[in-house]
């Protein structure tokens, strides 16, 4: 049975401009946090709490205390403003970041697909970057093997497989970067964004490809800030502002909040 | 202050557990450190005819002037000169590349770092292979310059590799504490290459030990001095000695304890600062 489960998770990030610091020691920190305090709510938050860390640097509150369970078949769609935390919240659930306290517990494997063509090379040739790309999503040889065919058969990139991809165009690469990516499949898939295949006369099977792939997938957590796409691939909601978790349920429930929470900040901005 | 500073050395035993855990599976996922440095390899001979040669080329013109230089300086033969200067140079070459690209190690991989989990052991071991491939490419002149002067390697030629695998144990602690200071402090990699400079005149690479006469405690005490001597002994005919060997190794024992500690109290740490 796969889930995740998190508790009382912190993530503070470290602001080491220098100036920053000697702004802290000549101003003083509350003089600084206190005037950013003001601002911010006089509309909806923005960004993570600016404080002091526990060796008393500045630090950006990414995730301040969330706690939460996901489980298996859980489509989790993360919404909240820009800076809310739901990219930190992502990375940590991944692994990348490490909480400064509180725990995330995952079992299974989580598998992040943030840049999908990260490990691409190129100067190297399409089948070159079909393994640096599978090696690096954790692929084994055999298994790099045995998706070879499927993915040359779904790029339809036929000879241009062996020309650097350098000649190809955005779209074309994008396309083996997708092809790649969804060869696998995925215990806990946590995504930044729909993954695309870009190509417009393309879209209908890269659409088949992605449907089958996210079936596959045990848990998908996602942030996005496009409902239709929402709402077409999530069951579950967990709307984030400054480092927070406001609302976490059934989607429909957590994406009322959420819009009434846009619509109040739309009134708000055009009272001022 | 002092508790403070108390608490930047703490060490929990999570974060010893973690570190060994990152060194275990980045040493058993072994296949995508080769991986990497093979690829960092190739994509130097793309579009570039001769590619990691032209390494190899400057190398060469490196160790032909140095051993004449070193010749008409020190009044040594050049039957001599040339091979101690080729094979003591082939070492300095790796260790100073290892060390520069230890001091870049995670900025260079900063991308992979924060897109994906990955040991950062994996890394370290790419650095690591990357430059054993491309001295590989050096040795070319060695071997060119070796047969010329038939230069004929004795018994102890059987410790080479023994005594390469030393030399390479003992670097990459090192290259780990340089990629994890320069991650925070973005100033370190120059202060790496200036140090680097240094040591290249106060290593016998260019003369004998002898040669300093009454000051050879500079080479003595200095640990590259007996981290070449391992390897470019046994290529010349000759056998490093104990002391040579007993160096290094209490260098490497201090390293990795040390690198280790350092690590564990920062590993969790470093993609903050990336």
């Amino acid at each position: 049975m796969l889930s995740i489960i998190g508790k009382d998770v912190h993530v503070q990030f470290p602001i080491y401009d220098p100036r920053m610091r000697s702004l802290k020691y000549s101003l003083g920190l509350k003089h600084l946090t206190k005037g950013l305090g003001r601002i911010s709510t006089k509309g909806w938050n923005v960004g993570g709490q600016i404080g002091a860390g526990e060796t008393g640097r500045i630090v950006v509150k990414a995730l301040d205390g969330v706690s939460f369970e996901i489980s298996e078949g859980d489509r989790v769609a993360l919404l909240g403003h820009n800076g809310s935390g739901k990219t930190t919240l992502l990375r940590t659930l991944a692994g990348i970041y490490e909480p400064s306290s509180g725990t995330i517990q995952a079992s299974g494997r989580v598998f992040p697909l943030f840049d999908l063509q990260l490990g691409m090379d190129l100067d190297a040739t399409g089948i070159e970057n079909i393994w640096m790309r599978g090696k690096m999503l954790g692929l084994t040889t055999s298994e790099i093997k045995n998706s070879l065919d499927d993915i040359a058969d779904f790029t339809e990139l036929a000879e241009y497989l062996y020309m650097p991809i350098r000649a190809y165009s955005t779209g074309m690469a994008l396309r083996l970067a997708f092809a790649i990516s969804t060869a696998v499949t995925p215990e806990i898939l946590v995504l930044d964004e729909m993954i695309s295949a870009g190509d417009a006369a393309f879209i209908s099977r890269a659409d088949a490809r992605l449907k089958e792939f996210l079936a596959r997938t045990g848990i998908l957590v996602i942030a996005s800030h496009s409902m239709p796409m929402v709402r077409r691939w999530c069951n579950k909601g967990m709307l984030l502002e400054q480092g927070k978790i406001l609302a976490h349920g059934p989607l429909e429930d957590v994406v009322s909040v959420y819009e009434a929470k846009i619509a109040a900040e739309r009134q708000l901005t055009q009272a001022v | 202050m002092g508790s403070r500073r108390f608490r930047m050395l703490a060490l929990t035993s999570r974060q010893l557990d973690s570190a060994v855990d990152d060194l275990a599976t980045g040493l058993s996922s072994w296949r995508l450190s080769h991986f990497l440095a093979w690829q960092d390899v190739k994509q130097r001979y793309r579009r570039s005819t001769l590619g990691p040669i032209w390494t190899t080329l400057s190398f060469g013109i490196q160790i032909f002037t140095m051993g004449f230089l070193s010749a008409f300086l020190f009044g040594a033969e050049l039957s001599k000169s040339l091979p101690y200067v080729c094979a003591g140079m082939l070492l300095w070459a790796l260790i100073t590349q290892i060390l520069n690209d230890g001091a870049g190690l995670f900025v260079a991989s900063s991308r992979y770092i924060t897109q994906i989990k990955c040991p950062l052991t994996v890394f370290l071991l790419q650095t690591i292979w990357r430059n054993l491939i491309i001295a590989g490419h050096n040795v070319i002149i060695y071997v060119v310059i070796a047969l010329f002067f038939i230069v004929v390697p004795s018994v102890s030629i059987l410790l080479l590799p023994l005594g390469l695998l030393l030399v390479v144990i003992c670097l990459s602690p090192m290259a780990l504490v340089l990629g994890i200071v320069s991650a925070r402090y973005r100033d370190v990699p120059l202060i790496v290459t200036n140090i680097i400079t240094l040591l290249f005149w106060l290593t016998p690479l260019m003369y004998f030990p002898e040669q300093l006469g009454k000051k050879r405690f500079i080479a003595d005490y200095n640990p590259f001095t007996h981290i070449i001597a391992l390897v470019r002994e046994p290529l010349l005919g000759g056998t490093a000695t104990l002391n040579d060997w007993l160096v290094v190794l209490a260098i490497t024992v201090v390293g990795w304890v040390g690198a280790f500690l350092f690590f564990a109290r920062f590993r969790s740490r470093i993609v903050y600062w990336l």
